[in-house]
């Protein structure tokens, strides 16, 4: 089971980097987040599992797709030329790759194994149950959950400030209604230039 | 069936990689949090893997609040790159090098 | 050493020609032409004043202190029978050519700067002579230098002279280092700088030997230089282009001789060593040897004697080294008369015919200048040692004193020497007074090639002569020469009685005090009988000169010979053995070339490259850490990520990682 779960999981990675369409990019990912959720559940986490799907495929991929939409909508294709790796990275790739191994490697020494015999899913209270998810979080890591709760609040007012609308305030409905017209104009023409 | 540890580990450390290889091989800024998200959900992975192991909750937890953030700034991120090209004809992150020199 | 007590006459004696000297230099546009009678006065009051100390430098002598600098250093005059003589001979000979120089440099513009210096040189010689300590003495040395350097170059316009006043100051620079060291050598051992003080920790055996001959080799170094002894001797003949005053004051009677003064005064240090003798008597008598066959290959009147003067300082030192001390200075006692006569008897001869110098153009003019014939006969009698003259008695007494103490061979080349300058010098008086007179022929036609650098008239010198042998009669500027000759004459001939009868003469009684007498086995030829030898061969010199220039058939083809001789001379002896060009190749090219090295080539190169190097380093290094800022966000994001790995490896590796 674990194997084809890799190995769908590596696949639909390298297809996410390296399609060409964005849109085939987020497809690709959909598949990795699914495949992913199914080896949360294998791992007895079946709420995150579906937090998993719920969260990330339901919102961030739609999140993605729109902005795809918003900044598709000019016709020229989106990337021009061929993609290739910044100088700097030809020496350093290697490095890295040994650092993950090390990282592999000194994670590893512990000699733990996935999977010994546990109670099956939906037994209530048990390990990676929802009852058992919600009482840690509610009681031993309250506070990095009220933290999270601000910390989207201020997610929420950043994009609002960044990509928001920029309209002035104006004094006379004619003159707001003129400049949201125009706006509207220059999306729909594509963006400037 | 019990799956040693070490599959797990492997497992993502090349998602990881992948993840940051399409972070730095690509130019589409999308395609670029894209990859940063397979990068979170290595890591996520991880986690889980290793809760499971030593019957852990902790992993569960962290794991969550991993999605919650990459969340928040997968948005944030995607804000950025609304602005930043909103008026481009071409979407490419080569082309903000303003920084140079 | 000396008697202590306040002597206001050795005091005058010092000062009275500083003072002549600070006067004419501070006043000299004002006094024009009294400046000369100034400096002239100055000088005879000193000279008087030197007469009236007669008494207190006999014996033991007087010792006027000057105060004390730091323990050791303790500055005085001393009058003792050797200084004595020094000052009598820079006073008075120095009196008599400032008087032939009132109507030498009558008219030339600069005349009160020549008192000046002249002055300012006797004050700088007295200094050297009278000071009691071995500091006070080379500062006299450094300031007659320093004076010679003034005098030489005195037409300072032309370039000649320039050129000559630089080399003479260098070479004498080079021996005062010499000087300087042996004085840090006695001041290392001995603590104090005083005569009386080196002296007595010499004789007592103090020095170790080889310290002793380190000491007295950087003496002879600075007494060489100033000396002209070979091989620092090349200065000599380029000195005589300062006028012939300065030649006659300087480069024969007194400057020169400060280099015998030296090794006469510290007899004491030389008498315990007997290497450092041997190198002085062998380099006085090379030096005499060189200087007499260099002599013979002269045209130049003046080059003629400044050779001469060579080559008598090195009898003069020759004698001083071997321990021969009262011979030694007792030749240097007739040559200061006698050469301050030759001298001064040319100038009048040059002046007479507008600046020539070439004996070659001269000729016949015992007819039309009498005194200058007569007083250079009498010069030439005394250097050439003829009996009953004054130079017969000290040049015996130096080469019978080199046999006495065991070095025939010097005594040898003494006696040679002696024949070849009778030879040159009788030349030089046939050429110039026989025969008839040549100023007439063509100047090519003697054998001369470069007629223009001969006797060129000087700008400076408003030539109120009159072209011709004639001269211009017996004007006014005329009887200052001619007085200071014709006293000049009387002790030419008659001072060498003095040291007639050897032990007991008065010299000999005049120095009995002065000098070591250590016992000496007598040699096996008698002082009688090395004065035959020497007579027998002045007298073929004297013969040999007579062949070649003064017979009949000679005069008549005076010409033809001259110019046989000038176009046959060996290029050997014009220039000079080649010292001048090996001291050239040796000193002044490897300076330049040194100078050269590092103007091209470390200057540009290393050093300001190294600054430019660190510069373009720095840019270098700018461009480097510039080319990680390419802006692109795929680069920044990459090098963050190769930071994670690397703080992941040094987790992994040096922590131990996680377990």
């Amino acid at each position: 089971m674990f194997w084809i779960l890799a190995l769908v999981l590596i696949a639909s990675a390298i297809w996410c980097i390296t399609a060409v369409k964005p849109v085939y990019s987020v497809v690709a990912l959909l598949l990795h987040f699914a495949a992913l959720a199914f080896t949360y559940i294998t791992l007895n986490a079946e709420f995150l599992g579906v937090i998993q799907i719920i969260v990330y495929s339901g919102a961030i991929l739609i999140l993605f797709l729109f902005v795809i939409a918003l900044l598709s909508s000019g016709v020229a294709p989106f990337t021009v030329g061929p993609d290739k790796l910044p100088r700097v990275a030809v020496p350093g790739i290697g490095v890295i790759v040994i650092a993950l191994g090390f990282l592999t490697y000194a994670i590893s020494r512990a000699d733990a194994k996935v999977g010994a015999a546990l109670a099956p899913p939906g037994t209530a209270d048990v390990f990676g149950s929802v009852a058992d998810f919600g009482k840690a979080l509610f009681t031993t890591y309250l506070l990095p959950f009220e933290i999270t709760a601000l910390l989207l609040m201020v997610a929420v007012i950043g994009v609002i400030v960044l990509a928001g609308d920029q309209t002035p305030y104006l004094p006379s409905s004619k003159q707001a209604a003129d400049v949201r017209r125009t706006m509207r104009e220059s999306i729909l023409r594509g963006g400037g230039e | 069936m019990a799956v040693p540890l070490i599959n797990y580990i492997s497992l993502s450390a090349v998602i990881f990689f992948i993840g940051m290889t399409g972070v730095i091989v690509r130019r589409n800024p999308l395609i670029m949090l894209m990859s940063i998200e397979l990068m979170f959900n290595a890591a996520n992975l991880l986690f889980m893997a290793s809760a499971r192991a030593w019957v852990n909750n902790a992993g569960h937890i962290f794991a969550f609040l991993v999605i919650t953030v990459a969340a928040a700034e997968a948005a944030i991120g995607l804000a950025i790159v609304v602005t930043v090209f909103r008026t481009a004809k071409h979407v490419d992150v080569d082309d903000v090098a303003l920084l140079k020199g | 050493m000396g008697v202590d007590g306040r002597y206001p006459l050795l005091l005058a004696v010092w000062l009275l020609p500083l003072a002549g000297a600070i006067i004419n230099w501070t006043f000299g546009p004002q006094l024009k032409s009294f400046a000369a009678w100034l400096g002239s006065a100055a000088l005879g009051l000193a000279f008087v004043a030197t007469v009236l100390s007669w008494s207190n430098g006999l014996g033991a002598g007087a010792h006027q202190s000057l105060g004390s600098w730091i323990p050791g250093f303790n500055f005085g005059l001393l009058l003792d029978p050797l200084s004595l003589l020094w000052a009598l001979i820079i006073t008075g000979v120095g009196f008599l050519i400032h008087v032939y120089s009132i109507g030498y440099m009558h008219g030339d513009k600069a005349i009160a700067r020549f008192f000046a210096y002249m002055n300012f040189f006797v004050f700088a010689m007295l200094t050297l002579v009278l000071s009691d300590n071995f500091v006070g003495l080379l500062v006299g040395w450094g300031l007659v230098g320093l004076a010679s350097y003034f005098l030489i170059g005195f037409w300072f316009f032309k370039p000649s002279a320039v050129a000559a006043a630089r080399k003479a100051f260098v070479i004498n620079v080079a021996g005062d280092v010499g000087i300087m060291f042996a004085i840090f050598a006695i001041v290392a051992s001995v603590h104090s700088i005083s005569f009386g003080d080196v002296f007595a920790f010499a004789t007592a055996g103090h020095f170790s030997n080889t310290a002793l001959f380190v000491i007295c080799l950087g003496l002879f170094i600075g007494a060489a230089a100033k000396s002209a002894q070979v091989p620092l001797h090349t200065w000599l003949p380029d000195a005589m282009e300062g006028p012939t005053p300065v030649s006659a004051l300087i480069h024969a009677a007194t400057m020169v001789t400060a280099g015998v003064y030296l090794v006469a005064r510290c007899a004491p240090l030389w008498s315990m060593n007997s290497n450092a003798q041997l190198l002085v008597g062998t380099i006085g008598a090379l030096t005499a040897l060189t200087g007499a066959i260099l002599g013979c290959a002269q045209w130049d009147i003046k080059r003629i004697l400044a050779y001469s003067t060579m080559s008598q300082i090195g009898y003069m030192i020759m004698g001083v080294g071997v321990g021969a001390y009262e011979g030694g200075v007792a030749h240097f006692f007739t040559h200061a008369f006698f050469k301050a006569q030759l001298f001064l008897a040319a100038g009048i001869v040059i002046h007479a015919l507008s600046n020539e110098q070439d004996v070659r153009r001269m000729g016949g003019l015992r007819k039309k200048l009498p005194f200058a014939f007569y007083a250079i006969l009498t010069g030439v009698l005394a250097i050439s040692g003829i009996p009953g003259f004054s130079g017969f008695f000290s040049k015996d007494r130096v080469i019978f004193g080199a046999l006495e103490h065991g070095h025939p061979i010097m005594s040898a080349v003494g006696i040679l020497t002696a024949g070849i300058t009778t030879y040159y010098m009788w030349r030089l008086l046939f050429v110039t007074f026989l025969g008839s007179y040549r100023g007439d022929v063509d100047p090519s036609d003697l054998g001369i090639r470069h007629p223009e650098l001969a006797g060129q008239p000087l700008n400076a010198h408003d030539s109120h002569v009159s072209a011709g042998p004639e001269g211009h009669g017996f004007g006014v500027s005329q009887i200052p020469m001619y007085v200071p000759v014709g006293i000049l004459m009387i002790p030419t001939v008659l001072i060498g009685l003095l040291m007639y009868g050897g032990e007991n003469s008065p010299w000999n009684h005049f120095f009995a005090q002065e000098f070591p007498h250590p016992a000496l086995a007598a040699p096996a030829l008698n002082e009688t009988m090395i004065g035959i030898i020497t007579l027998v061969v002045v007298l073929i010199g004297i013969g040999i000169a007579y062949m070649r220039y003064a017979t009949a058939t000679a005069k008549q083809n005076a010409v033809e010979r001259l110019r046989d001789e000038s176009i046959h001379m060996p290029s050997v002896l014009t220039h000079a053995f080649y010292f001048d060009s090996a001291l050239d190749l040796l000193f002044v090219r490897t300076t330049q070339l040194l100078g050269t090295f590092f103007g091209r080539v470390l200057d540009p190169h290393v050093i300001d490259g190294a600054v430019r190097e660190s510069a373009i380093s720095a840019q270098w290094l700018g461009a480097l850490v510039r080319s990680f800022q390419t802006g692109l966000l795929r680069a920044y994001a990459f090098l963050f990520v190769l930071g994670v790995a690397a703080f992941v490896a040094y987790y992994a590796l040096v922590s131990g990682g996680m377990h």
